[in-house]
């Protein structure tokens, strides 16, 4: 896929430019409004993620711009602004995403995969890693074509780590994406849940797909291999 | 040359000077967060435990951040188009948090139900009844119980909330999770309890600025319980 980022702070364009391409993106960085825009109007981008406060013509003059020309075009804001009347502002002009800085770099890339999912597949009823499935319609796993009982939250949990397979997730975003908290709840229910999913999805199966990664969360490895 | 008081015009004042320095603040923070999180695949083994130290040191720096983002907007009023019914927003923030109370030993009982709204964006009053609801069920011991108690009269919606502290052993895990474990939980710090404090202020503030009332009960920044009152002039009831 091919991305534009459209972000005047070097240092933080330099890092998402890295992290994109390790993830086999071809990427191309524009440093101010016109010139992304003049790039985002020229080329066939798959994905524009563009900050809204730049300089020369800011963030939301752009998206405004690329909606008249470009209305299908994933758009994804970065921004330092975290009230709920600038985000209905920028979801308003034609933003497909939104996300706040300080953001992790986890979670901009599992937001850019969500898009340019959307924008070229169809939405996966059933997750597959190695012989475990998840049926989001039907609310079913089993793995080796053996049913596992779940409840609502470690069904969440599961389905989140499948979707970010072979990724590295914080605590923090687990607990954000799956209890939709975005604090400390001073409980360590992530590594609760993590002990009940490994019983009811690892234990008797092999190899383990639920790894820990130390010091960082967990990682749904679909190779198995050892942490 | 005497200086003159319209010199610079355009000077941010008062709460938008914290506002700009967190704006600013965020930008480098973001490079800094991104740049850990990127090493971290990258370094050999025996730094693995330093970078990730300085990634979860950073963590904590955004969310302090963050919170002093909540509260000033919690010290702003909220735009006037957003308006969010209570009691579906309640169910939902239980529901949340019903597995870490379970985590906990904690159980959550919520009884009635109420037509009025706040108004205030859905998102600011879920996250003031989230923090409200969350310092609840840390204030437990293993066994305890929160009583959450939505009702409406005349005058308006009150919501009634108690703690029930306990110190028997677990067993009142009625919902989730399934999978027999030992409840845990960690034993708050002091940065932790001032963290705890200045979400309830926050929580306080936002329904405050929306014309609610917030009075907490014992415990001094550590309630075990607190009423909330929303009077009908503020929240039009639901015809």
């Amino acid at each position: 896929m091919r991305i534009l980022i459209v972000e005047d702070d070097a240092a933080l364009s330099r890092f998402l430019r890295k992290g994109l391409e390790a993830e086999h993106h071809a990427v191309d960085v524009a440093n101010e409004g016109n010139r992304g825009r003049a790039m985002a109007m020229e080329f066939d981008y798959d994905l524009v993620v563009l900050d809204l406060n730049l300089p020369g013509v800011d963030g939301l003059s752009v998206l405004k711009s690329l909606r008249q020309r470009k209305a299908n075009l994933p758009v994804m804001i970065l921004t330092a602004r975290s009230r709920v009347e600038d985000r209905v502002q920028c979801l308003d002009s034609g933003a497909d995403d939104y996300l706040v800085k300080p953001f992790s770099y986890l979670e901009l890339s599992a937001r850019a995969r969500a898009l340019l999912r959307r924008s070229h597949l169809p939405s996966e009823s059933v997750l597959t890693v190695r012989d475990l499935c998840l049926d989001r319609v039907e609310r079913k796993v089993e793995r080796a074509g053996r049913p596992i009982e779940l409840t609502t939250k470690e069904f969440a949990l599961l389905e989140y780590l499948m979707r970010n397979a072979g990724r590295r997730l914080t605590r923090a975003m687990i607990i954000e994406h799956v209890w939709n908290l975005t604090f400390d709840s001073t409980t360590n229910v992530v590594d609760v849940y993590i002990n009940y999913l490994r019983r009811k999805v690892d234990d008797g199966f092999s190899p383990s797909l639920i790894h820990t990664v130390r010091g960082v969360g967990y990682q749904m490895r679909p190779e198995g291999a050892s942490a | 040359m005497s200086a003159s008081p319209h010199s610079f015009p355009k000077l941010p004042r008062g709460p938008d000077v914290l506002g700009e320095l967190l704006h600013s603040l965020s930008q480098p923070l973001t490079s800094l967060r991104c740049s850990l999180e990127l090493s971290l695949e990258e370094v050999a083994e025996q730094q693995q435990e330093s970078v990730s130290v300085a990634l979860q040191q950073t963590e904590k720096v955004i969310g302090m951040i963050q919170l002093m983002r909540e509260y000033l907007e919690a010290e702003q009023p909220g735009p006037e188009a957003f308006s969010s019914a209570l009691a579906p927003t309640m169910r939902s923030v239980i529901e949340e948090l019903s597995s870490i109370a379970a985590v906990r030993g904690v159980r959550l009982c919520l009884v009635g139900t109420c037509t009025a709204t706040v108004p205030v964006p859905e998102s600011r009053l879920r996250l003031a009844l989230q923090y409200l609801i969350a310092s609840m069920i840390e204030a437990q011991a293993v066994g305890g119980k929160v009583m959450l108690l939505l009702g409406e009269g005349p005058a308006g919606a009150v919501l009634r909330v108690e703690g029930e502290r306990s110190s028997r052993e677990p067993g009142l895990r009625d919902q989730e999770p399934s999978a027999s474990s030992p409840p845990t939980k960690r034993d708050p710090t002091g940065a932790t309890l001032t963290l705890r404090r200045v979400r309830l202020l926050i929580a306080s503030r936002v329904l405050e600025t929306a014309g609610a009332s917030l009075v907490f009960g014992d415990g001094d920044g550590d309630p075990n319980g607190f009423v909330l009152r929303i009077p009908r002039r503020v929240g039009a009831l639901v015809e």
